[in-house]
């Protein structure tokens, strides 16, 4: 009993993370009906540059201060995916805005293996796996058996607090509520006054700047990353946002949670789950989209 | 612009006296081991020639034809990008800027002067839509002469060793045939070959049979080409279900590794977890069938999605191929593998062994090779019937629009899964050539990036045409061969290629000839407002 609960503890500290990607893939789909392929390498840009804020950019006295240095590798981390997703939007994706959708698609393929590449060859040694600092306390907690590290405590409360604060600005805020016209109908939004296209990259921006979070608790919690994390990371937070129901934003954070419990309860009671741990995202993926494509919350896209 | 206009002429001459100065003088101070004698002066040697012969295409933008700016453009960028990047090449190369000679700088600027020129002018007419027919035994042999020149040019390409000169070469040849493109010639030859398609098939054959000859008994190429074969059947075949079709399938691999198993497992390796062995011929089609059989499996609960999912589940599957052969030790053993899978033998005839013929040494992978031609024959015509044929338009249909195909009384998932399972059949025969052209399968080989490489053979060769595929695959291979200290960035540059060819020309460097025909009648409909999002939006790739 204890090791089921301690399983579930730990899917639930996964699929935060899930969660936090997800939304991403989520709300892009939602705005533009684009799978943005590239997002599992934002993810990674972001682990990335908040590991070079803490190397490069902090002085040792304050890189060893945990209150002070992981603000500071969030915000380089989220600056960074911002950054990248905004030029990636600009210079691929726009420009193909209006083409057949096959083409974004391919586009989408190439923006993913170029980060990753980019990011091997440019990254000091960046073949290799790079250590990732803790950031705060390696220490655990024992709650009725049950180990939990802080980190894990940190990640998802986090997680939690940014999922709510990303829900309340869409339904609350007048850029939210210009997201939700323009999700509906692109064209009457922009009749209606949007400027869809600054929408567009506001999106982009929202999720970028998650998955940049992300990247930073990914490897706070793993205490290491490489160029190669944002792929399969991508791929199941896209399980989880189908789970959930793409282009819902509640349904992303729960199918992100409900991927990350199935991932550890798996890995734990099928035998050699271990060795198949990447692919129950994927047996979930296309029992969802066999059985009840439309996600577990429902879409909430406008269908044209 | 307009007063750039005025000086075209003479900008054209001054630039074009420049590149002949040029060329004839040395474009090297000291000798360093840059290929080519660049110091000598007097002779336009190694790289200096693919910029001298640019220069009468260039000099064709002049004449008053159709596609005038984009001969005389391509050609005179062609000329400024040899010599810039020889500039560049041999700075780095030789030490500093000093080891660069004035020819290679005047080449440069002559080049540029000659890009000048085209800029300004208008944008072309159309290319004429009736294409001229010569009496056929002129046309065949125009076939015969294209096919020639092709087996010399890629002779010629393979036997450049440097890096510096490949790159020039490629330059060369790339801007090259985009000027003479620009004239409607590659347009007319594939009119010309659509309509000899039999003689044309048949000299191609023969054209892609005579290249173990040209040599010398020297195995290295054979073995890259028949590689290159083995990929483009399986191209070919994923250009049914992407090119044809339109359905995105990115873990297309796993139906190559399925054949590259079934021909390990059943052709008496050393290592088989089955100890069966089973005749060559009787493997490919159970390879192939086996494959097909998965891709009916994988497609029939997957094709009743829409695109963008098929291509994640696709991965997904493909992912789960790769990881089940990794951890299904009592078939696949595992990481390891299965190796030690003989050479081929039909009869007495044994393919692991070198050959005379002709007085010529064949070396044992020329058999590999021939085997593979074989294959690549069959797909090849497989696809073209099925392209023309009432399925390929149906499959058209469906890749345009997919409901009002169905409304159109179109069985869309009927059809859509017999793309699969062609594709999957193509990928499967490949697969088990493979296996006894590499002597082992292991998962290793069956990853992701395999998938999105064959994607990108058939994207950058065209979507939906067999010398696209083919032009793909071997671009694919050939090129990282060649350039081995670029083999890092092989990955990076296919990204970036992938990137810039949807932006810039998503129907691929061999465009169908549907295709071709949609962009001409669109052109029309376009000039009236009718086509919207530009021609990149409805000229695309779907």
């Amino acid at each position: 009993m204890t090791q089921f609960v301690q399983q579930l503890v730990n899917g639930t500290v996964l699929g935060a993370t899930y969660g936090l990607i997800a939304l991403g893939y989520t709300m892009v789909y939602g705005i533009i009906q684009l799978i943005n392929f590239a997002h599992g390498e934002i993810f990674m840009v972001g682990a990335f540059a908040g590991l070079s804020v803490w190397k490069y950019a902090l002085p040792d006295s304050l890189a060893h201060n945990g209150w002070v240095a992981l603000p500071l590798v969030l915000v380089g981390a989220m600056l960074a995916s911002v950054i990248t997703a905004v030029v990636m939007e600009r210079f691929a994706y726009r420009p193909l805005r209006h083409a057949p959708r096959l083409a974004p698609l391919i586009t989408a393929i190439g923006v993913s293996i170029f980060l990753q590449e980019a990011m091997r060859l440019n990254y000091p040694n960046g073949r290799r796996q790079q250590a990732f600092p803790r950031l705060i306390s390696s220490g655990t907690f024992t709650a009725g058996g049950v180990t939990i590290p802080w980190v894990s405590v940190f990640v998802v409360v986090t997680a939690v607090g940014l999922m709510i604060a990303l829900q309340t600005f869409v339904r609350r805020s007048k850029t939210g509520k210009a997201m939700r016209a323009t999700s509906q109908d692109p064209d009457t939004a922009r009749l209606m006054g949007i400027d869809t296209d600054r929408i567009i990259v506001i999106t982009f921006i929202l999720g970028a700047a998650l998955a940049g979070v992300a990247g930073v608790m990914q490897g706070m919690r793993f205490a290491q990353i490489d160029f190669r994390i944002g792929f399969i990371a991508g791929l199941k937070a896209f399980t989880a946002a189908v789970l959930g129901g793409i282009g819902n934003i509640a349904g992303a954070v729960l199918g992100g949670f409900l991927l990350g419990i199935v991932e550890a309860l798996a890995t734990q009671y099928v035998p050699q789950g271990s060795a198949w741990k990447d692919v129950w995202a994927f047996v979930v993926l296309i029992l969802v989209l066999v059985f009840r494509p439309q996600g577990l919350l429902h879409e909430r896209v406008a269908r044209t | 612009m307009s007063r750039v206009a005025r000086f075209r002429l003479p900008l054209l001459a001054v630039g074009a006296v420049l590149v002949i100065a040029g060329t004839f003088s040395p474009w090297a101070t000291r000798a360093f081991g840059f290929p080519g004698k660049m110091t000598l002066s007097g002779f336009p040697g190694g790289a200096r020639i693919y910029a001298l012969v640019l220069l009468p295409v260039v000099v064709l933008g002049v004449v008053d034809a159709g596609g005038r700016r984009r001969a005389g453009l391509f050609g005179a960028i062609g000329v400024f990008a040899v010599g810039a990047f020889n500039v560049i090449a041999i700075a780095n190369d030789g030490g500093g800027v000093d080891a660069v000679a004035f020819g290679a700088w005047i080449t440069a600027v002559g080049g540029a002067l000659l890009v000048l020129a085209f800029v300004s002018l208008p944008p072309d007419r159309p290319v004429p839509s009736e294409w001229r027919t010569l009496p056929a035994p002129a046309e065949l042999a125009i076939i015969a002469a294209f096919l020639g020149l092709l087996l010399f040019g890629v002779d010629n390409a393979l036997s450049v060793n440097e890096s510096s000169r490949f790159i020039s070469f490629l330059l060369f040849a790339g801007f090259g045939i985009a000027a003479v493109g620009g004239l409607g010639l590659f347009g007319w030859l594939q009119e010309l070959f659509a309509r000899h398609r039999q003689v044309a098939l048949v000299a191609g054959l023969v054209t892609a049979a005579a290249f173990p000859f040209t040599q010398n008994g020297n195995a290295y190429w054979i073995r890259v080409f028949a590689s290159i074969g083995v990929f483009a059947t399986a191209a070919i075949g994923l250009n049914v279900v992407v090119g044809l079709a339109g359905l995105l399938d990115l873990g297309y691999i796993a139906f190559f590794g399925v054949g590259a198993y079934v021909g390990g497992l059943l052709g008496n390796a050393g290592l088989s977890t089955m100890h069966v062995h089973v005749p060559f011929v009787l493997v490919i089609f159970v390879g192939a069938s086996i494959s097909a059989l998965f891709g009916v499996i994988i497609g029939t609960p997957t094709l009743r999605l829409r695109g963008d999912y098929l291509a994640i589940v696709t991965l997904g599957f493909g992912e789960i191929f790769r990881i089940t052969a990794n951890n299904w030790d009592g078939l696949t053993r595992g990481p390891n593998g299965i190796s030690g899978i003989p050479g081929l033998a039909v009869g007495s005839f044994k393919f692991a062994q070198s050959h005379e013929v002709f007085g010529i040494t064949l070396p044992y992978f020329a058999n590999y090779y021939f085997i593979e031609l074989l294959l690549l024959v069959v797909a090849i015509i497989g696809f073209t019937r099925l392209n023309s044929s009432r399925i390929g338009r149906a499959w058209v249909a469906i890749r345009e629009d997919e409901v009002a195909a169905a409304a159109m009384g179109v069985d869309t998932i009927r059809l859509k899964l017999l793309a699969f399972a062609i594709g999957a059949f193509l990928a499967g025969a490949a697969g088990t050539v493979n296996a006894h052209l590499a002597t082992q399968v292991s998962p290793d080989s069956y990853t992701f990036l395999e998938s999105i490489l064959l994607l990108a053979a058939v994207v950058l060769g065209g979507m939906g045409t067999v010398p696209g595929a083919l032009l793909g695959s071997a671009a694919l291979f050939v090129i990282p061969e060649k350039l081995r200290s670029f083999q890092d960035y092989r990955l990076l540059l296919f990204g970036a290629a992938l990137i810039v060819m949807m932006r810039f020309r998503p129907e691929g460097i061999v465009p169908s000839q549907r295709r071709r025909r949609e962009f001409r009648e669109e052109g029309a409909i376009g000039a009236s407002g009718a086509a919207p999002g530009g021609p990149v939006a409805t000229g695309g790739a779907t």
